[in-house]
């Protein structure tokens, strides 16, 4: 029996290291070892590559390279924005010690986790706004001016959604921060995480206004375990590892020299191939979506089509839920994900999909589609060739789009 | 969670799927926490079952429950039917994790219903 294709579209959830990417970090496990904080010839070696890949991610997101501290990826990059940011204002002896904390409703798990967790800890310090994405799935920058109270710190909010690809209007609201600070407001500081956004459309933090912006390595076709946060020239926030002075006081620990070296490297090519990957994703994005609404019915795209990542498609189809068509896809060789409760191990489908006024039977059947620069047009044909007949198959066994004929037959 | 080769395999070929269209009893019961649901239907003569078919909609455990389900039923009696436990399903499926488990308990549950829905097991009308 021939060998099932095997057609990868999660590029959202990670993407394969590019070998050049590979190739650039291999000698840092081996001959070049060093640990950058010594002072020797082998530290001295893995402090340049460091600094290097510094300039790099800097450069992809329009920052100085000082205002990079790496971390473990974007999760940690989160954590450290806005719990340093909030434990640095608690310090702050000329605040009250409450605080106000303003984000969205589809954010990225990580921050979603870590704003609950603000919510709980210290006797209500915290509140938390959530906005509204309506139904194309975008924050509104007056829903954020009307959140906005004196005791704000915070906001947060991404610059492109993980589950449907929505670009939130971070320039607008970097403009209205600015604004705010202008008539003289202190202590207010935005985060964008931007995790999903770096290296698909072009960001750049000085057009943003933003203070803080997390990346991570492993959606750029490097490897897991990297990431960084650009933290603003004069922001101060309180460090989440203690223990070390690397990263400029920010995060303790010995740097990961190959992962750093490897994000570098993707970063940079991220910047100059991002025109034309992106050019590859959209056309495949656009195609399958267009040869899949003439093959399938009943289906409803999540998400505002315009403004969205070029790479990514997020559909629900009607009648069954997501994860039987995910394994069912899988053991067609098709790689993808779903936000349905049944994946994430919670009973609640995906907040993301529901947060777009979904109701459970289309926040159940959402699928991620994500795109990638090695796809070809064969792998999607092959696609569209497989899920039609997944989808009817699955539909077959649905009770949804069937009326049922027992209650009269159970009362004769 | 990583699934068995059985339980994808159900997944991709479930057994006895769709409505009977001579059914003489059936039933259909949805889990109110997560809203999966299930529909059975079956062809019952003179005390025994001689075809099932099943419809349902949920997290993939519910929909290999469902195809094993009908499985272990065709050919049994009504009262062999009718003994026919959670755990038992559980061990044809082999194992669920436990919050995964509702999924049994669902099926049992609609594979009751069916039966009472001839008029109380084990008298069918024909």
């Amino acid at each position: 029996m021939a060998e099932t294709r095997k057609v990868y579209l999660d590029h959202s959830a990670t993407t394969p290291a590019d070998p050049r990417v590979v190739e650039a970090m291999l000698p840092y496990l081996t001959e070049k070892f060093g640990n950058a904080s010594s002072v020797h010839y082998f530290g001295q070696e893995a402090r340049a590559a460091v600094d290097k890949a510094r300039r790099e991610v800097a450069a992809l997101i329009g920052a100085r390279a000082n205002e990079i501290v790496f971390v473990s990826g974007g999760t940690e990059a989160n954590n450290l924005a806005i719990r340093g940011i909030c434990e640095a204002v608690v310090g702050d002896a000329s605040r009250s010690n409450k605080g106000h904390v303003i984000t969205s409703s589809i954010e990225h798990s990580s921050v979603r986790g870590i704003c609950e967790a603000l919510e709980k800890a210290g006797k209500g310090a915290w509140e938390i706004t959530r906005l509204p994405a309506y139904e194309e799935g975008i924050v509104r920058v007056e829903d954020v001016r009307d959140a906005l109270r004196p005791d704000t710190v915070l906001i947060s909010v991404m610059l492109a959604n993980n589950e449907i690809g929505t670009i939130q209007p971070l320039e607008e609201i970097g403009a209205l921060v600015r604004e705010e600070r202008i008539r003289g407001r202190r202590h207010l500081w935005l985060h964008t995480d931007a995790v999903q956004a770096a290296g698909r459309i072009p960001v750049n933090v000085e057009t943003l206004g933003c203070d803080l912006l997390s990346l991570s390595a492993h959606k750029l076709y490097a490897p897991k375990g990297t990431g960084a946060l650009f933290v603003r020239r004069g922001v101060r926030l309180t460090p989440q590892n203690v223990g070390g002075h690397q990263e400029r006081e920010k995060r303790a620990g010995t740097e990961g020299v190959t992962g750093i070296v490897a994000f570098g490297t993707a970063a940079k090519l991220a910047r100059e191939e991002m025109a034309q990957r992106s050019q590859h994703d959209q056309r495949l994005r656009d195609r399958f979506e267009a040869g899949l609404s003439k093959r399938v019915e009943d289906i409803v795209f999540n998400g505002d089509r315009a403004r969205r990542l070029p790479h990514l498609s997020n559909i629900s189809f009607r009648f069954i839920e997501g994860e039987g068509l995910l394994i069912s896809l899988d053991l067609q060789g098709v790689a993808v994900s779903t936000g349905s409760a049944c994946s994430s191990g919670t009973l609640e489908p995906s907040p993301v999909i529901r947060a777009l006024g979904r109701n459970d039977e289309l926040s159940r059947g959402a699928i991620r589609f994500s795109f990638g620069k090695d796809n070809t047009d064969e792998d999607l044909d092959y696609v569209l060739e497989v899920l039609p007949r997944v989808v009817e198959k699955l539909r077959a066994l649905s009770p949804l789009n069937k009326v049922s004929s027992f209650e009269f037959q159970v009362s004769s | 969670m990583p699934y068995s080769l059985t339980f994808k395999d159900h997944i991709a070929n479930p057994r006895n799927a769709g409505d009977l269209p001579d059914a003489n009893a059936s039933g259909e019961e949805t889990n109110p926490v997560c809203g999966d649901r299930m529909r059975l239907s079956l062809r019952v003569r003179e005390g025994r079952i001689e075809a099932a078919g099943f419809l349902a909609y949920g997290c993939p455990p519910t929909l290999v429950c469902g195809s094993i389900l009908t499985e272990l039923i065709v050919g049994k009696t009504v009262e062999e039917a009718l003994r026919l436990t959670r755990k038992d399903l559980l061990d044809a499926v082999g194992g669920l994790p436990s919050r995964k488990q509702h999924a049994a308990a669902l099926a049992i549950e609609t594979l009751k219903a069916a039966l009472a829905s001839g008029g109380g097991a084990p008298t069918f009308p024909t």
